[in-house]
Parts: structure tokens; C-alpha cells; sequence
């Protein structure tokens, strides 16, 4: 198993004192969160402890109440979603989002990923596509797909839209083991090259596989982070997800 | 240069539309050949008659873009080719000594529907207002439009020295003139400019859907919030591609005036307005070509139905958008074409098994 | 700026909002809970004119008779084209749009082939009075009588009778009311119904102040249409009231100074204005509101 790259330290995403409330629940509680270049992060948390909504703020979805957000040094704060995926910051949803009647192919070429221009983007979709085993099925329409290979067509375009940061959100929900292995694999070396990635699981299997550090979320705060085995060993963080808070 | 002219190639013949392929092209180049070749045995009658029928072919495949394509559903686009044809009786109105003032006055028609068009499409399009709300507000402009220039009649009533006309519309209005060539309704020359307009609309438009930008289009059509999230700025795109239709429907216009040098207010009504819909509704609009020879094919209805029975005309409009719509819903020469392509491979296998 | 004046305003503006709620109502209604446009809803209001002089004329009946035959008669051609047309296009909001403008090209068209460009007009009631140097007509205030009754009458039944509750459950989730028992085809059908039988109500209650040809369903559409656009399908009843309110306060100096064009052409541009803002009209806005006071963040 491939091991993620090591940072170089150079500072990718940096949300700081972001706070958002819906109605009268604060999901987000004034929480800060650093990511270097090439750092592959997991975020856990018990549910409701403000993971898609920290997603959410990142990618656009919502405006936070309090803080910004900077992105390779720019305030993106006030930006719309699609301006910032085109700045690099993209998102792949917990629930697969494809375009179901189309093919493959025209769900890769919509997203950017097959113009003869950027060979390098070319040859790096063309090795996630065989990693992944979609290249055989460049004429499937995108609805009939099964479950795992919508969610890997989804990494797919994500990728298209060269990211620098990719947000993953459950990437392996309704997988079955040994596509979680593969997606883990696929993830770490995605990250290895030159990728930073952020993702939220719930599967204590993936983040294992992958995990170089750990941040839990709780009520919208930053619990605490550090690497898997201190996460793991932490009493409090046991008591947090068997519910004594 | 190989390699360019091989993508150019298969973003031509692409997948977004039906007809591919050596045989089909061959077949278009035919008809495409014949069409040029007409006015050597065609009477100069027949031959405006028939440039009548295509010239409202941009306008037709403007929707089809639109709605087949970006799925906006429209019921402006004559209000676009109605503003344009005014317009262009205006401005050409006003310049009639100055040599290219007709095509002045064709871009600046063209140039009003198309920012018409953009004030329209800012307003619903950043709204992202639901679809059923564009064809109905763009049925009130066409409905107040219709209203407002039925009633311009009177001296006070104009631009320039151009009388809008009231109820009656507007009447001479020069024909569009290149140099010393007028290309009115019974010209050879208008017959070849509108033959170039369908042509040249056609091949462009096929360009276009089969490009990425075309394809990032179709992505908006089945799903807004996924095409953003790729990157894409969509409310900009849908009011591009909604000014590309009303443009198209301009030019429309534009080559109408040309062709018989007046326009009245019944041009901009709500029965006007179904027209474009009805053509691309039977035709079926996922497909440019099928609604181009709906277009055309219709209109001729319409002019025949004129000579025998014009009280009847809209009633089958009515009946025939009504039925296709409940039977036909990707439209007539779509779903013949489908049924046609798919019953070729049997035959080829029957041929086969009879072979000794 | 004399008393007088204002009353003459006064009753432009409640002329006004008479107008808009009862040319709108049935169409909103349908949109609300059917989910569908209507572009047949013109005609149909046509049609109730034409029944109501028809059935004057030819039949000889009281007038309020033969208003309350237009009302039943259009309703139930309403059911019919919901059972024959609209069922197919429930989950294709444009197919209806599109279907239904064949079938008000059909019903004009076909009205004009059978009874020709015009019928003879239907008395309009003489009750006039006057205040100072203004005249005001009886029966256009009895329009606005019958409009606001119509919408209490709407509001108890949506509000306050089982089968408004089994609307709004239809309106508001209906594969839920379907799993609990709900039959929502039926309320579609009913729903459908009503709203025609309230354009043909339309039509027999306007048909004594205007000129009775094929294509009169015109003048009743556009100012219908923008209502249905500002006011949305959300709440049809809020919508409707809060619509038709701002929309006259725009419209009533706007004509009365510069004329009905002018009129006209400031309701579009406050509709485009609305809905850049506003994107579900009035009754969708305070429907988000609701919700996101609602609504937990889900995290």
C-alpha cells in the first residue's frame, strides 16, 4: 500500500473562524482549518458535527456567517461555487450527481477531460479511468452504471476540472470492501501526485488505509487532530462517538 | 494539419444529431447541390414561394437550439424576428441614400433583438427562475408588442421619417442591397441568399452543438447544479444561447422584410408566436435537421392551406401540435428517422442469410 | 386632489385587483397543486362568455343561470382535459405548456369556425352612480364583491374541510399523501376542475362588459399570466391576494395617467423585476422563509 506524499508546508486552505447556523443550530462554531500542499486529511465525526456544512462552506454552497476563507493565498469567501472550482477547489458529493442520460464519454467531455489540448490532463484522466475500470465503458449511459462506478465517474469529473484541492464527501458510501480498497488506492495515489485532498468518511476501514492525519469535528468545532494512532487512542474521542459528550 | 482537419471533422459528424455518417453526407451534399441548382428549372414564382418557406429556417433551428438543446422552451422568437424586421424598416427607412444602409439596417436589427433578448434572459436567467416561467412572461412581450403596434397608426407615429403603420404595419421597406444587386422577393439572388442563410445556419449550428461548449449546453439542459459545480458560469451561458436564438430569429426577420418589404403588427401576436414551436415540436427538437425540414415542410402546409382554406390553417396547426405532443413527443421526423435507422441492420442480416 | 379623485382611484384599484384574481385564481390554483401551466386557460375563460350568451340569447334563461351553466360547463370540460391531456404531462411541466397551447389554438380556432367573429353582447347591468363629477358602475364593484368572496371561499376550503387538507398533503409531498392514502389522482382531477369551472366563471361574469369574439381570452391571459408569475404556485391563495394587491397598485396610476399600454408594459417589467429577486413569486418567498426558520443545518 502506497503511502501518502509529505507535505512540503506550503499552505493550501486556510478557513479561519468560520461560523454558520441554521435557524437557531450553529452546524459551524467559529472553526479553523489549515491545509498544507499535498496533505491528504480525513475528517470524522459524529453525525452532526458540521462536516457537509464545513463542505458546504468550502465549496460555496453556503455563505458563512463569520470568518473567510483563503485559498492558495486568495480570499475566496465571497465567491460563487463555479468560480471557485474553476480556481481549483472541487467537490465530489455524497450523492452521486451525473449526468444519468448521457454517456460516460459525454459526462467526461462536459466536465473538460477529453480535449486534445492538455495532454497531461489527458493521460492523468486516462489512468484514473482505467485504475477505476471506466474506460471500458465509454459508451455506457451514466444512469445504468452501477453504484460504485457512478461514485468513480464522479471522482472522474472532479478531476477533470483540474483540481489543486479536491473535496471528497463519503466517497465510499454503499461500496463494498474491496471497492473501498480500490478507491483508497486510488485516492492515495491521487494524492501522491501533487493532489491535496480533504475527505469526510465514515468508514474507519478507508480512513486507515489512507489516513496520514485525522481531524474530528464535534457541534461545529475542531475536537481535536493529529495522526490515526493518536486519534484512535484517544479516550475522548471514543466517549464523543459512543455518545457521552 | 491533418489532425486539425480530422477534429474538425468529427465535431461536424458528431453525436449530437441525427445524421451521420459517409451516407448521409453524401446525401446532403445532393440535396445541397439540387437546392443550388434549382433556379436553372424552377419558375421565378416557384422559386419565391420556396425562399419564403426557408428563410424562417434560422428561426426554427434558433429554437430547436434552445429548447431541443439547452432546454429552454421559448414562445419569443417571433416576437425577435417581428422587433427585427421593424427595426430594419426604421433604420433602412431612414437611409435609403446611403449605399449599404440596407445592411446597416440588418445588423442593427439583428444587434436590438439580440440585446431585447440579453435584458430578457438577465432578468430569468440569474433569477434561475423555473422553466414554465420563460414562455409565458415572453407570451405577454409578443401579446403587449402586438397590442402597442396595432394602435401606432397616425403621422405622429414615427422614427424618423419611417410611419410604423399602425394596424397596416409598415410597407415599403427596401430590400436588402449589395452594390448594385437588390435581393428582392422574386430574385434569383435572394433565392441563393437565403439557400446560403439555411445552409450556412445548419452546418454552423451543427458546429456548435458537437463542440464542448455545445456539450456543456446539453449538461446545463439535464442538470444547472452539476454544470456549475464543474466550473462553468451558466446563467452567462443560458442568456448567450438564448441571444444566439433571438438572433437567429432576427435574421429571420430581417430576410422577411427583404422578401416581401412589409410587416405588420400581426407578425408579433400570439398565433405568430406558435409557429416556431409547433415546427420544432413535430419536427422533434433534439435534432437541427428534423426541424429545419419541419420548417419548411409546415410552411408550405400553411401556404397551401392559405389558397384552399386559410380559416382552417391554425385549427390543423392546433390539431397537429396537439397530437404530436400526446404521440409524437420527440416529434415526427425524429421518431421516423429512429424507427428507419433501427429496421436497417435487420435487413442487412436478412440479405445475408439468403446468400447461398 | 379632491376626495372624488381618490374614490375614483379607490375604485380603479379594486376594479383592478378584481380583474387580476378572478383572471388568475383558477389558473394558479391548478398550478399549485397540479403543477402544471394551463395555456388552454384563455379559452377556457372564452368559453365560459360564450356559454353565458349563447344560452342568454338562444335560451332565453335569467343571466345568473346562465352564468352558473358557464361555470359548470367549463369545469367539466376542464376534467375532461385533464383526463385526456394533462395526465400525460405530470412530470413534464413544458409538455403541458406545449399540449395545451394546441389545445387553446383547437378551442379558439374552432370557435371562430362554428360562430363566427363575433356574438351578439350580453346587457351589462345599469347600475351606476356618482360622486362629484366621477361615475362608477354597480356591477364592476360587485365583481370585486364576488372576487374576495370566491378567495375566502377557497381559503376555507383549503384551510378548513378534509379535503383541503388532502390538497395541500397532495400539494406538498405527493408521494407521501399517496402512501397514506391519499387519492391524489382524484384531487388532480377535482383540482382541475374547479379551476376551470372559475375561468369559465370568469368569462360569464366579464362577458356583459365586453365584446364577445373568439379571441377574447387574450385580453384575460396576459395580466393572468404575470400574476400567476409574481404571486407563484407555492401558496395559490397568498399568491393570488398578495399578486394581485402589488400588481394593481403598479398598474392602476400607470394607466389611468398614461394609458392601458403603459399599463401593461409596467406589469412585465415588475414581473422580470420580481422573479430576478423573487424567483418562486411572493408565495414561494415566504415559503423559503418559512423553511429556513425551520430547517436544521444537517451536518
Amino acid at each position: 500500500m502506497p503511502t501518502p506524499s509529505e507535505s512540503d508546508g506550503v499552505v493550501v486552505l486556510h478557513a479561519e473562524n468560520l461560523t454558520k447556523s441554521f435557524g437557531g443550530i450553529r452546524a459551524v462554531d467559529h472553526l479553523n482549518l489549515t491545509l498544507a500542499r499535498s496533505e491528504l486529511r480525513c475528517l470524522i465525526g459524529p453525525n452532526g458535527a458540521g462536516k457537509s456544512t464545513l463542505f458546504g462552506l468550502l465549496s460555496g454552497l453556503h455563505r458563512p456567517d463569520t470568518g473567510r476563507i483563503l485559498f492558495k493565498g486568495e480570499d475566496i469567501t465571497n465567491l460563487q461555487p463555479f468560480q471557485r472550482v474553476r480556481k481549483g477547489l472541487c467537490q465530489k458529493f455524497q450523492t452521486t450527481r451525473i449526468y444519468r442520460s448521457l454517456t460516460v464519454a459525454q459526462n467526461l467531455l462536459i466536465a473538460g477531460g477529453t480535449h486534445t489540448s492538455n495532454r497531461k490532463k489527458n493521460e492523468k484522466l486516462s489512468w484514473a479511468l482505467s485504475t477505476l475500470g471506466l474506460d471500458s465503458e465509454h459508451e455506457v449511459s451514466a444512469g445504468k452504471l452501477s453504484h460504485s462506478h457512478q461514485q468513480w465517474l464522479e471522482i472522474c469529473l472532479a478531476l477533470a476540472t483540474e483540481p489543486d484541492l479536491l473535496l471528497l464527501d463519503e466517497p465510499t458510501a454503499g461500496m463494498t470492501p474491496e471497492e473501498t480498497a480500490l478507491t483508497a488506492q486510488f485516492v492515495v495515489n491521487l494524492n501522491r501526485q501533487a493532489l491535496t485532498v480533504l475527505v469526510v468518511e465514515h468508514d474507519m476501514a478507508f480512513v486507515r488505509y489512507i489516513a496520514q492525519s485525522v481531524t474530528v469535528l464535534h457541534y461545529g468545532r475542531i475536537f481535536t487532530e493529529g495522526s490515526l494512532d493518536e486519534i484512535e487512542s484517544n479516550q475522548e474521542v471514543r466517549r464523543i462517538y459512543l455518545g457521552e459528550s | 494539419m491533418e489532425r486539425e482537419d480530422k477534429r474538425w471533422w468529427q465535431v461536424l459528424n458528431g453525436p449530437q444529431e441525427l445524421g451521420r455518417g459517409r451516407v448521409f453526407w453524401c446525401l446532403f451534399t445532393f440535396a445541397a447541390l439540387g437546392l443550388l441548382a434549382y433556379p436553372f428549372v424552377g419558375s421565378v414564382f416557384a422559386l419565391s414561394n420556396f425562399a419564403n418557406f426557408c428563410l424562417y429556417v434560422p428561426m426554427g433551428l434558433g429554437l430547436a437550439l434552445l429548447w431541443g438543446y439547452s432546454g429552454v422552451l421559448s414562445f419569443g422568437q417571433s416576437a425577435f424576428f417581428a422587433i427585427a424586421g421593424y427595426v430594419y424598416g426604421i433604420i433602412s427607412g431612414n437611409l435609403l441614400d446611403m449605399p449599404g444602409g440596407t445592411l446597416l439596417a440588418a445588423a442593427g436589427a439583428i444587434a436590438a433583438s439580440a440585446a431585447i433578448a440579453a435584458a430578457f434572459g438577465y432578468f430569468v436567467f440569474y433569477g434561475q427562475v423555473s422553466g414554465w416561467i420563460i414562455p409565458l412572461l415572453l407570451l405577454v412581450l409578443s401579446l403587449i408588442l402586438e397590442t402597442f403596434m396595432a394602435q401606432t397608426a397616425g403621422y405622429q407615429w414615427r422614427v424618423g421619417s419611417v410611419l410604423l403603420g399602425g394596424y397596416n404595419g409598415m410597407t415599403n421597406i427596401p430590400s436588402l442591397q449589395i452594390g448594385s444587386s437588390i435581393f428582392g422577393g422574386a430574385s434569383i439572388g435572394f433565392y441563393y441568399l437565403v439557400v446560403s442563410a439555411m445552409l450556412i445556419t445548419y452546418l454552423g449550428l451543427r458546429l456548435l452543438v458537437n463542440s464542448h461548449y455545445g456539450h456543456v449546453v446539453t449538461g446545463i439542459r439535464d442538470d444547472v447544479e452539476r454544470t456549475r459545480m464543474l466550473g462553468y458560469n451558466v446563467n452567462l451561458m443560458q442568456i448567450q444561447v438564448f441571444v444566439v436564438a433571438a438572433a437567429l430569429a432576427g435574421l429571420s426577420g430581417v430576410l422577411y422584410v427583404s422578401w416581401g418589404n412589409y410587416i405588420n403588427p400581426s407578425s408579433m401576436g400570439l398565433l405568430p408566436a406558435t409557429l416556431p414551436v409547433i415546427w420544432t415540436a413535430v419536427g422533434g427538437r433534439s435534432s437541427l435537421l428534423a426541424v429545419l425540414l419541419s420548417t419548411v415542410t409546415l410552411r408550405w402546409l400553411a401556404d397551401s392551406l392559405a389558397v384552399k382554406g386559410g380559416e382552417y390553417a391554425f385549427l390543423i396547426m392546433g390539431i397537429l401540435l396537439l397530437v404530436t405532443m400526446l404521440f409524437f413527443p420527440a416529434g415526427i421526423v425524429v421518431t421516423l428517422a429512429r424507427h428507419w435507422l433501427q429496421r436497417k441492420p435487420e435487413r442487412r442480416d436478412l440479405k445475408k442469410n439468403r446468400a447461398p | 386632489m379632491s376626495l372624488g379623485y381618490l374614490v375614483s382611484l379607490l375604485y380603479q384599484y379594486a376594479d383592478s385587483i378584481a380583474f387580476l384574481l378572478l383572471a388568475a385564481l383558477g389558473l394558479m390554483i391548478i398550478l399549485g397543486v397540479v403543477n402544471v401551466i394551463n395555456l388552454a386557460h384563455g379559452e377556457l375563460i372564452m368559453m365560459g362568455a360564450y356559454i353565458t350568451t349563447l344560452t342568454y340569447h338562444r335560451a332565453h334563461l335569467p343571466l345568473p343561470l346562465c352564468m352558473a351553466l358557464s361555470t359548470i360547463g367549463v369545469g367539466l370540460f376542464g376534467m375532461l382535459l385533464e383526463r385526456f391531456v394533462i395526465r400525460r404531462f405530470y412530470d413534464d411541466k413544458l409538455g403541458a405548456l406545449v399540449a395545451t397551447w394546441g389545445v387553446s389554438l383547437i378551442l379558439s380556432q374552432g370557435t371562430l369556425l362554428v360562430f363566427g367573429p363575433s356574438l351578439e353582447s350580453v346587457p351589462l347591468a345599469a347600475w351606476t352612480f356618482s360622486y362629484g363629477r366621477y361615475s362608477f358602475g354597480g356591477y364592476r364593484l360587485l365583481l370585486f364583491v364576488i372576487a374576495i368572496a370566491i378567495v375566502l371561499i377557497a381559503w376555507w376550503v383549503f384551510y378548513h374541510t378534509r379535503l383541503g387538507v388532502r390538497t395541500r398533503a397532495t400539494m406538498q409531498n405527493a408521494d407521501m399523501a399517496r402512501a397514506l392514502g391519499v387519492n391524489t389522482r382524484d384531487i388532480y382531477l377535482l383540482t382541475f376542475g374547479v379551476g376551470s369551472a372559475l375561468a369559465g366563471l370568469t368569462g360569464a361574469l366579464y362577458a356583459p362588459t365586453t365584446t364577445i369574439v373568439p379571441l377574447m381570452g387574450n385580453q384575460f391571459v396576459d395580466v393572468a399570466f404575470i400574476t400567476v408569475v409574481v404571486g407563484g404556485g407555492a401558496n395559490p391563495i397568498v399568491g393570488a391576494l398578495t399578486s394581485a394587491a402589488l400588481l394593481s397598485l403598479i398598474a392602476t396610476p400607470l394607466s389611468s395617467t398614461l394609458g392601458t399600454f403603459s399599463g401593461r408594459i409596467g406589469l412585465l417589467i415588475a414581473a422580470l423585476v420580481v422573479i430576478r429577486f423573487l424567483p418562486r413569486g411572493i408565495s414561494g418567498y415566504f415559503q423559503d422563509i418559512r423553511y429556513r426558520r425551520m430547517a436544521r443545518g444537517v451536518s
